[in-house]
């Protein structure tokens, strides 16, 4: 019998358990107001969901579907399912996982429990080419409306002009009739109100961020992936709000009482690249070794790494429109690689962990420039090894451990020699 | 020599065409890929460049790029790298697939001798305010083209221009029709050769070759025209070898939905006073780029095709981590498949692995 080389990640704090739970009770509940009789949109996570919150809009985002079945290990399932449909293994594993799930002709019990048809598709090519084609296979196959929210790419850095920022508040604004003509009401007053919100969470991340820069750490990227996640699904709610504050309190308290993720942190790391969602006790694993991971880039997708004092609720588009834009994983990659240069610092990390998932075509290219950067800017050094956070049928447990070890083990010689 | 032999002889020694342009001083502008207006280089008395990769294998560029980026754009950085770019005084690319977006990261950054500019398009075909977007994106190229000629644009200079692309459009229109008859007048390989060359050339020169050669081929028939009727489509093919491997197998290659042939010449700009919204108009209404939607137009589009070149058999050719034609081709396939059979295959750029593929493009043939 094969031994079960993966474990999920131990998460250390209260609060994120309590966001693991609000995700399952806010998936849970879309399939019931399918059931009476609201329409369901499908979309993606950089899709300001502020509209959709709205409009109180029952919403599946293709990234949480296959993040929810790869962590019980179910997501090789669905992936076959998609390559049998004719895509290729070139295809994001993100988008076959999810293409398999919406054209399964039976599912397992525990995506039944989550997954309702969609009524309305709305997709963007923000950040990737797949964003904006996977979903168009979909569309077709439920026979749904499609509607394609166009985002420039960023070539411009923070200073985002506002010819770009009418195109795409222009673009929202369609995204938006496109709901009102499929069944929705978006209150604009509701929109306004949640950019409060919004602005009020980014706020409480920045300082949950202040906090995990302390040494030890009080939070490692375990249970920062689980904490990212109001920043993709809650922006603009109260529950968001709620969720970092209580998340920022038990941070401030670890802080004050020098409460460490582990007991003597001798190393600091952070990942780069999409999480081994199906094995997050990987991340646990470089613990024996006194080395905790602190932080991970896509915590800092959807907005993470943002200053909110330039959103205006009574512009309510427009910010979110600035927002989507400055995104650092919108291309080009200025935003980037300033950031894991800034991330770097900030955190002190000792070394950057860079796994590249082979079917994205985003996050691999940002790999060497990000070495450099940081290498140049602060002698940190980075490891590359391949890695398919998703895809468990691509997994290989004893190499990337492998990998691991030889790298932790290189930055402690280091460290010792200093 | 037969002007067939002339673009031949272009296509295999572009270098030729720098020398010659560069002699007086002229400067020239590498561009990729279609949403870079070449109308508004060649305004301001430059030459537009497509570039064009190499068969050879990858050398500096893979540690740069992981491997699982489209090996086109890995070529083209080799060749950055290589220095074999550094005729151009300037590089331009444009929003369309991660790897094009990458490539100018790349580029931005570790390219020092050839400076790289970004034009931002939209993505969505159709649409006024994406139309205000790419107007104020061109705008400001038009004014970096003039800063690095030295030349202003006008709008005589620039509608002078677009009448010259729009000439040697229609031309490779009506030499491509040619390739509609029972017999065509032109083989697949022979026309992507003349294209590519035409695309290369000043158009200046390139437009009088065009109708001496349509006047040559006019009453033409290539031999072994009796196969099946062959449309390719897919990732960009800049070179013959895959086309003449289809041939070389029976098929007949009567129409190329390619960056590198039809894509470039199908459509010409709409009259229009003002010249600028005239290329704004040429390149956003209309979706031949995977990139862009709406797909279903990209659709019809090839139905077109099918239609007016009686297709017996579609070939897709997808160089490995092509997203778009990845996408494209498995949510095509079974719609297409419907009218005619679709075939489609991975391929590497640098053209390993052709064995394999001749095998699959051998039974797809006699299968039609
Ligand atoms: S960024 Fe990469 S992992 Fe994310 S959806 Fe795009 S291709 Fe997939
Ligand atoms: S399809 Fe053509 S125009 Fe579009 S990105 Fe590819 S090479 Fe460029
Ligand atoms: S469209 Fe395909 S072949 Fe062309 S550059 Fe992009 S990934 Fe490469």
């Amino acid at each position: 019998m094969a031994t079960k080389v993966t474990a999920p990640g131990k998460k250390s704090l209260q609060t994120t358990l309590e966001i693991g739970k609000a995700i399952r009770a806010y998936y849970g509940g879309i399939k019931e107001a399918q059931k009476a009789g609201k329409p369901v949109i499908w979309s993606y996570g950089l899709v300001p969901r502020e509209i959709f919150h709205a409009a109180d809009a029952p919403v599946i985002y293709l990234e949480h579907l296959p993040l929810m079945i790869g962590a019980k290990q179910l997501s090789g399932h669905y992936i076959q399912i998609a390559e049998e449909e004719g895509f290729s293994r070139d295809v994001c594993a993100f988008h076959r996982c999810f293409l398999g799930c919406a054209v399964a002709k039976e599912r397992d019990p525990y995506l039944e429990k989550f997954f309702a048809p969609p009524n309305l598709i709305i997709a963007s090519n923000l950040p990737c080419m797949s964003e904006s084609k996977s979903f168009l296979y979909a569309a077709d196959h439920h026979d749904c409306p499609y509607y394609f929210l166009d985002a420039p790419i960023n070539t411009w850095g923070k200073d985002i002009p506002e010819y770009a920022i009418e195109y795409f508040a222009g673009q929202l604004k369609g995204a938006i009739d496109s709901m009102e003509e499929h069944g929705f009401k978006v209150d604009m007053d509701k929109l306004k109100e949640s950019i409060n919100l919004t602005k009020k969470m980014m706020g409480l991340w920045n300082e949950i961020d202040n906090c995990r820069k302390t040494v030890p750490t009080p939070m490692s990227t375990v249970d920062g992936i689980t904490a990212a996640y109001p920043l993709i699904q809650l922006p603009g709610t109260e529950l968001g709000v709620t969720l970092f504050e209580r998340l920022l309190e038990e941070l401030k308290e670890r802080v004050e009482k020098k409460q460490g993720v582990i007991e003597d942190e001798k190393l600091r790391l952070m990942w780069f690249g999409v999480p081994p969602f199906y094995n997050m006790g990987l991340f646990n694993y470089v613990e024996k070794y006194g080395a905790v991971v602190v932080k991970s880039m896509v915590e800092y997708i959807a907005g993470g790494a943002f200053d909110p004092s330039v959103m205006d609720p009574e512009k309510p588009l427009e910010s979110l429109a600035y927002k989507a834009l400055v995104d650092i994983v919108n291309p080009t990659y200025t935003n980037m690689v300033d950031f894991i240069v800034k991330a770097v610092e900030d955190f002190k990390i000792d070394g950057l962990i860079g796994v590249v998932k082979r079917s994205c075509g985003l996050l691999p290219g940002y790999m060497r420039l990000a070495k450099d950067a940081v290498y140049n800017g602060s002698g940190v050094p980075m490891t590359i090894f391949d890695l398919d956070g998703l895809d468990i049928r691509e997994y290989d447990d004893v190499t990337s451990k492998a990998n691991l070890d030889s790298f932790v083990e290189s930055l402690l010689a280091n460290k010792r020699r200093q | 020599m037969g002007t067939l032999e002339t673009m031949k002889d272009i296509f295999n020694n572009p270098n030729k065409i720098i020398e010659e342009w560069k002699k007086d001083g002229k400067k020239v502008v590498g561009h990729r890929c279609m949403y870079v207006p070449e109308e508004i280089i060649h305004a301001a008395g430059m030459l537009p460049y497509p570039t064009f990769g190499t068969p050879e294998p990858i050398k500096k560029a893979d540690s740069y790029f992981q491997p699982c980026a489209c090996e086109f754009v890995r070529n083209l950085f080799d060749l950055a790298l290589d220095k074999k770019f550094g005729f151009l005084d300037s590089m331009v690319l444009c929003n369309t697939c991660d790897a094009v977006r990458h490539l100018y990261n790349m580029w931005d950054t570790y390219v020092d001798s050839v400076p790289c500019y970004m034009v931002n398009n939209p993505q969505k075909m159709y649409d006024e305010s994406g139309f205000k977007f790419y107007r104020m994106e061109l705008e400001k190229f038009k004014k970096l083209m003039e800063d690095l000629s030295g030349n202003k644009i006008t709008d005589e200079s620039l509608k002078k221009s677009i009448e010259l692309y729009d000439e040697t459009r229609r031309l490779l229109k009506e030499l491509n029709d040619l390739r509609k008859r029972d017999i065509p007048a032109i083989s697949g390989s022979e026309f992507l050769r003349t294209s590519m060359a035409s695309m290369l050339m000043p158009k200046e020169n390139a437009n009088p070759l065009l109708r001496k050669l349509i006047d040559e081929v006019k009453n033409r028939e290539i031999k072994n025209a009796d196969g099946p009727r062959i449309l390719l489509t897919g990732s960009i093919i800049d070179n013959p070898t895959l086309i003449e491997l289809v041939e070389d197998m029976g098929g007949v290659v009567v129409v190329d939905d390619l960056c590198t042939s039809a894509k470039y010449f199908w459509y010409t700009t709409k009259p229009n006073n003002d010249p600028m919204d005239a290329i704004v108009r040429f390149n956003l209404e209309r979706t031949l780029c995977a990139c862009a939607h709406p797909s279903e137009d990209r659709y019809d589009y090839l139905q077109g095709l099918i239609r007016e070149f009686n297709i017996d058999g579609i070939i897709y050719f997808n160089i490995k981590y092509c997203h778009p034609f990845v996408y494209e081709s498995a949510i095509f396939r079974k719609k297409l498949e419907e009218e005619v059979p679709t075939l489609t295959l991975e391929v590497d750029h640098s053209l390993s692995g052709l064995g394999q593929l001749k095998t699959r493009v051998q039974a797809f043939i006699e299968m039609l």
